[in-house]
């Protein structure tokens, strides 16, 4: 079926990415958060789900058993929305030489959201996750996580998080079982072998517990780091392309145990280059293109923006030429003479029944109607389309 | 402070040179044997020596440094350098572990095997020959005091080096000439001038020497020099590695 894109239009409504000064923030709350103040208060307060143990006032834990959510309100504070953002960031520049890899990146992820970071390669995400994680030094901006903030207190704002990084990495000395205690004493928390089995089980892995991790497969490296990212329970999860060589089996399991992480409050920011893996699992969609936050909102938003419905209508005989009436709905000859095609904005008025009214005052009896609708992958590709100054 | 994390570092360490111990402990035990058979069973009656010391006893403290040096010196090397080159890196650049814990996780497990090697030449020579000990808490002290500064200078190294090459570089051009011309097989007062001058700007010198002072008794030099100046290395060696840590590109670009 013919579809084509109007890109040109949607150019000016996309967001310039960062706005200097960080005086506003985006999150999924309240749209635009007014920054805060720094001073340091806020963050002495300690953060939410704070864990025991030798670390002081850290993150991570679970939450304590038999103390669940148990009504919707308690629910909707559960997953944050009205608290301040798991993760804040403002202004992140990095540079490496004459490279700007990210240019004043601003964003607020609340708690309990799933942040999908899309963008082609090269376009900073894995940069900004390092960042935040403290692989990665940033050049000027800051982070904060759970209140903490990234130059002041560099270990409370780890403790909160759990990164699977992009590239396969293992330990040859070590088997599957020893890495996942090391993991865990790392976060200052004490073996704890049944939290172990638990994510071992989930991830399809007891079979390998005590396989040197040098002898696992790909896939089984990728499910190892990410049972090292979430032994610890922190709150804030960074997935950097967690499915990327998992099998499709797998990958739905893996998906349903990212969204029971996501049912315990737990923030996850998610980068992908699966559009239907981001379309599924995340709250909230940001797309990153030369190291600029060009667009964020949820899937919905989105494509109401971005969303065209395409309709054609397969009609008894070709009009031609295309009646006045119909061509001033917008109507256009399809590539066939008998069909006739019809676009219009997502989410917004369709003006349909004004088409098949016209059709009708035609004579024009309609056989059948085709429709499409813009998926999360066409609204991407027309983004960075538009950012790039081409078609798609 | 996150001790737990330094803890569960420092098991890893341990473990990690454990799982290779043929590796790392017995075979570095097993040259310097190799190298007290040949110096001290067959050359050494032929070599002179002052004050009364016997050639074997003279040279087993210099073995027994020369093995703490190496140990020390490579275990914080290799380990960190295969982290880094495995990427594990990551896993600990992530945790709420300060840089001084990681620090002092990584010295620790390097001193642990250093001086298991150093003292397995010590009872496998007492029990071949019978060796003095005259002083056993200077001994300790520099045999702690060195292993620190090489296990110290080994993580800077390897925080810096981005191929196995440099590594070795380090070993084979710099610590392996400075030992075995530090006074590990012969006295320096059996050298011609200059070369007798030119040793004393050689700390290995200082080191040997004074743990050969707390084994039978003698030192070439003053035998607590040589501590000041491991001493204040560490101190040094120290506060390089916690601004690497914080602050190299190395690790963190």
């Amino acid at each position: 079926m013919v579809f084509m894109h109007d890109m040109t239009r949607k150019a000016g409504v996309i967001a310039e990415g960062a706005i200097p000064g960080c005086g506003k923030v985006e999150n999924r709350s309240g749209g635009r958060l007014a920054a805060e103040n720094r001073s340091g208060d806020r963050l002495a307060a300690g953060s939410p789900g704070g864990c025991p143990g030798d670390l002081g006032p850290v993150c991570g834990g679970r939450p304590p058993a038999g103390n669940p959510p148990d009504s919707p309100g308690d629910r909707e504070r559960e997953l944050g929305g009205a608290g301040p953002p798991v993760l804040r960031l403002c202004g992140v520049t990095k540079h490496f030489g004459e490279l700007c890899a990210l240019d004043r990146i601003d964003l607020a992820i609340d708690k309990g959201e799933i942040f999908g970071l899309l963008g082609p390669n090269g376009a900073g995400k894995t940069t900004l996750i390092s960042i935040i994680a403290g692989l990665v030094r940033r050049s000027s901006g800051s982070v904060e996580v759970m209140g903490y903030d990234l130059q002041r207190q560099p270990l409370q704002v780890r403790s909160c998080i759990g990164l699977v990084p992009q590239e396969l990495n293992y330990d040859p000395f070590f088997n599957v079982n020893e890495v996942l205690r090391f993991s865990m004493g790392y976060f200052g928390r004490r073996p704890d072998q049944a939290r172990i089995d638990e994510l071992l089980a989930i991830l399809d892995l007891q079979e390998k517990k005590h396989t040197n991790t040098r002898a696992l497969s790909g896939g089984m490296k990728r499910r190892l780091m990410i049972a090292k990212a979430l032994v610890h329970d922190p709150p804030l999860v960074f997935l950097d392309e967690p499915t990327a060589g998992v099998d499709v089996e797998l990958r739905e399991e893996l998906w349903h145990y990212i969204g029971l992480l996501r049912g315990r409050g737990t923030t996850i920011v998610l980068t992908t280059h699966y559009m239907e893996e981001a379309e599924r699992l995340a709250d909230r969609i940001g797309i990153l293109h030369r190291g600029k936050l060009v667009r964020t909102g949820t899937r919905d938003e989105l494509l109401r923006e971005f969303g065209e419905q395409v309709l054609v209508f397969e009609v008894d005989r070709p009009p031609s030429p295309l009646p006045p009436g119909l061509r001033s709905l917008g109507v256009e000859p399809g590539e066939n003479g008998n069909r006739l095609v019809y676009r219009y904005q997502q989410g917004q008025g369709s003006g349909v029944n004004e088409v098949l009214a016209a059709l009708a005052l035609e004579g024009l009896s309609v056989r059948q109607i085709h429709d499409r609708h813009t998926r999360l992958e066409d609204v991407f590709l027309k983004i960075i389309g538009l950012q790039s100054g081409r078609r798609p | 402070m996150n001790w737990i994390g330094f803890q569960t570092l420092l098991w890893k360490e341990i473990k990690r040179f454990s799982k290779v111990f043929g590796q790392t402990v017995i075979s570095p035990v097993i040259t310097t044997l190799l190298y007290l058979i040949v110096f001290g069973f067959s050359v050494g009656d032929r070599i002179p020596m002052a004050e009364g010391v016997g050639y074997l006893d003279f040279l087993v403290p210099g073995l027994v440094m020369l093995v703490i040096i190496n140990n020390a010196f490579m275990n914080t090397s290799s380990s960190l350098f295969i982290s880094k080159l495995q990427g594990t890196i990551a896993d600990l650049l992530v945790a709420p572990i300060s840089n001084g814990a990681v620090i002092a996780a990584y010295v620790l497990a390097a001193l642990v095997r250093a001086l298991l090697c150093g003292a397995a030449v010590v009872v496998i020579a007492w029990v071949v020959r019978g060796i003095e000990l005259r002083h056993p808490l200077e001994v300790l002290a520099y045999a702690v005091a060195v292993g620190t500064a090489f296990a110290l200078l080994g993580l800077a190294i390897a925080i810096l080096s981005d191929k196995f090459e440099q590594l070795n570089i380090m070993l084979t051009f710099f610590l392996t000439p400075l030992s075995f011309l530090g006074g590990v097989f012969y006295s320096i007062r059996v050298l011609p001038e200059p070369w007798q001058t030119i040793s004393r700007f050689n700390p290995i010198l200082y080191m040997v020497n004074g743990l050969r002072h707390g084994f039978v008794g003698v030192s070439d030099v003053p035998h607590l020099l040589g501590l000041g100046i491991v001493l204040g290395s560490c101190v040094l060696l120290w506060g390089w590695n916690l601004w690497l840590l914080a602050r190299s590109r190395k690790l963190r670009p």
